[in-house]
């Protein structure tokens, strides 16, 4: 089956009917949620004297006493050892057009099998995913998908891409290298959707297991991460740097929220520091915000917005911006920056039309950078 | 001018064992002492004016070593039961089943008196977020619908990053994402939390157990630092109530020769905010009334 009947017959499919989605223990039916979570001990931490760890995964660096969990509520100390309490339980699988993480320069017009546990390392205030990210893995549904069985799922599907994503990969970390091993071993690619909250040693050896990681980058202020994300700017521009200069590929996505992160002067900040210090190749997405979870109060990007910060962008001499979540925006689609050649056609997610020759611009030679066979 | 009953009694044997017959004289008492002597029934009636369903919040996260007691939380249950005919059911509850089993409750969801977790069938959390400030958080439908008022009966510990654990940090118990407030020593979200409608407009009572108190390394159990202190906090006010607590792990902390939580730089500033938010007083305008049985 072709990539595009495929899509056509199961648009977004959840792959293990109606438990798969996303469904918090709301109501008076749908609990008793069995808490089979599982016991397998953490990678990055460190044991403290009297039970006590230290987590070093993330920046957070949570210090917990016995049986206490983490920020991210998925890792827990149990008499002095630090135990991940979502290896292989996933609470959502999809199967996903690689533009919806989005990657643009990464197999164009690819599917990927997509999968997230409960929790997260940060609390945005904006989050989508909210009713997945914000809760304890015995909150939500979940069911037993060890790392075979993901491989074996993304084959029978398909599928050669393995996508972490939805909530924040860096907290399943354990499943994810695992998976993404097992999945190498099989031929299978793995890429990764994440805020980037990760500390540089785990970076290093997730860097090694998987082809391409997104991060997200939701401002270019700390302010902005201290009142609406609940985490620190400093790391993650960090994170993307290693990313940058590492051979894996890197895109990067900044959620345009109008009147928090939005001004010239910060558009501006931002894209010179891409060019500086990622250089002026990697793709940049600004995104459009829709009223989510804590922050109704604000209406969605106006479009003018996004076209602004596209156009700054563009100014500074980032090559390849594009704009996203407003489907049928001519800035989804990719242009060679030398002679403007239409390279890439999108529409939403789907791909209409790929215009590269060997990984250049069939018109004036360009390299265009990206991962395309 | 806020009350705070700080009754004491040989209530926790040194084998653990526990005297009911003295908890539940010194409980009538503290309960009494709060109202000037007032008859137990009226005590009561002041207490829950209005009939309805009592939840009794426990602390049950650390096993059955360093959670409220079952007897404490059973004798409170009884005195209330068999003394005001308006609550027609008084739930024992926490977040979870397991925790309440490994704590040594016996589940029971028949009778005047009830014990479960939200996590059983057919009770869960709200599907739509209480917004504090700062969080939003789903609350367990026991606090928010099943109930009438609200008591939080906590267990007195030192925690690493909020100082201190007692009532107002007990409601963290009542939310789906604890692990949330945690940042900067929960402070201000443990005050924050206190103010939602669930919470604030329901709460009617603190008692803080402090029979056995965990001074140092909370808010996990550890006997090197946990001091058999035999006492019961009880406080119509909730920040008075947690006040008493943090001076008695300070005293206890002094006695050990370990820094106070302010020198650890870990006071439970959380405490002044509830205060500026009107949730009840910090150091002035408290009267402590000691009681013993
Ligand atoms: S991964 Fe989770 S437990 Fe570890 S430091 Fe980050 S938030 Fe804390």
């Amino acid at each position: 089956m072709k990539r595009r009947e495929f899509l056509k017959a199961t648009p977004c499919l959840a792959l293990f009917g109606p438990r798969a989605l996303p469904e918090i223990c709301r109501d008076l039916d749908a609990l008793e949620i069995p808490p089979q979570l599982s016991k397998v001990e953490a990678r990055y931490y460190q044991k403290l004297p009297d039970k006590e760890i230290e987590c070093q995964l993330c920046p957070r660096q949570c210090r917990l006493g016995n049986k206490e969990r983490g920020y991210c509520g998925v890792r827990e100390n149990s008499e002095g050892t630090y135990y991940t309490l979502v290896y292989g339980k996933a609470c959502s699988v999809h199967v996903d057009p690689i533009e919806k993480k989005p990657f643009f320069h990464f197999y164009p017009g690819q599917i990927t099998l997509s999968l997230a546990t409960a929790g997260c390392n940060v609390n945005c205030k904006f989050c989508q995913n909210w009713e997945i990210s914000q809760v304890r893995p015995e909150q939500v549904h979940h069911f037993d998908f060890p790392p075979r069985m993901v491989v074996d799922t993304a084959k029978k599907y398909d599928c050669p891409i393995i996508a972490y994503t939805y909530t924040e990969p860096v907290v399943f970390y354990e499943y994810m290298v695992d998976t993404a091993k097992l999945g190498r071993r099989a031929g299978l690619k793995s890429v990764v959707v994440t805020g980037g909250h990760i500390n540089p040693e785990p970076l290093e050896e997730l860097i090694s297991v998987v082809e391409a990681i997104k991060v997200d980058l939701k401002s270019f202020t700390q302010d902005f991460y201290d009142q609406y994300v609940r985490g620190k700017l400093q790391p993650v521009l960090e994170a993307i740097k290693k990313i940058a200069a590492s051979p894996i590929w890197l895109e990067i996505v900044y959620l345009v929220i109008p009147t928090l992160n939005d001004s010239v002067k910060e558009i501006k900040n931002l894209s010179r520091w891409i060019k500086a210090e990622v250089g002026p190749d990697v793709p940049l997405h600004f995104s459009r915000f829709h009223p989510m979870y804590l922050l109704r109060n604000l209406p969605p990007t106006p479009i003018s917005t996004l076209e602004r910060a596209h156009q700054i962008a563009r100014e500074e001499g980032l090559n390849y911006v594009y704009i996203g979540n407003v489907p049928g925006h001519q800035a989804e689609s990719t242009y060679c920056p030398r002679c403007g050649t239409l390279l890439i056609k999108r529409w939403g997610f789907e791909v209409s039309k790929i215009n590269l020759k060997d990984g250049k611009c069939p018109q004036c030679q360009t390299p265009i950078p990206g991962i395309w066979d | 001018m806020a009350k705070v009953i700080v009754a004491h009694g040989e209530i926790l044997s040194k084998n653990g064992d526990i005297n009911i017959a003295r908890l539940k004289n010194i409980v009538i008492k503290s309960l009494r002492s709060l109202f000037d002597n007032l008859a137990l029934k009226e005590v009561l009636l002041q207490i829950f004016p209005r009939p309805g369903k009592v939840g009794v919040k426990i602390n049950t996260i650390a096993g059955k070593k360093l959670s409220t007691r079952p007897e404490v939380a059973l004798t409170l249950s009884q005195i209330l039961a068999e003394n005001h005919p308006g609550l027609s059911r008084i739930i024992i509850w926490d977040r979870t089943n397991r925790e309440l089993k490994k704590a040594g409750y016996r589940l029971q969801q028949r009778g005047k008196i009830q014990v479960f977790g939200t996590d059983t069938k057919g009770v869960g959390y709200e599907s739509k977020l209480t917004m504090t400030t700062n969080i939003g958080s789903l609350f367990s439908h026991i606090q928010s619908k099943f109930i009438h008022h609200s008591l939080s009966l906590a267990i007195l510990k030192d925690h690493g990053l909020a100082g201190v654990t007692a009532g107002l940090k007990n409601y963290f118990g009542a939310i789906h994402n604890p692990n949330k407030y945690h940042d900067q020593n929960c402070d201000p979200f443990v005050a924050e939390l206190c103010t939602t409608p669930p919470i604030k407009a329901k709460h009617r009572l603190t008692i803080i157990d402090a029979l056995l108190v965990q001074f140092h390394r909370g808010p996990s159990y550890h006997p090197r630092w946990a001091s058999r202190e035999n006492k019961l906090i009880f406080s119509l006010d909730p920040v008075a109530a947690d006040h008493v607590g943090w001076q008695i792990i300070d005293q206890l902390r002094r006695r050990a020769g370990l820094p106070s939580l302010a020198e650890e730089n870990r006071p439970p500033r959380y405490l002044h905010t509830a205060e500026a938010l009107g949730l009840g007083h910090t150091s002035t305008n408290m009267e402590i009334l000691e009681v013993e049985g």
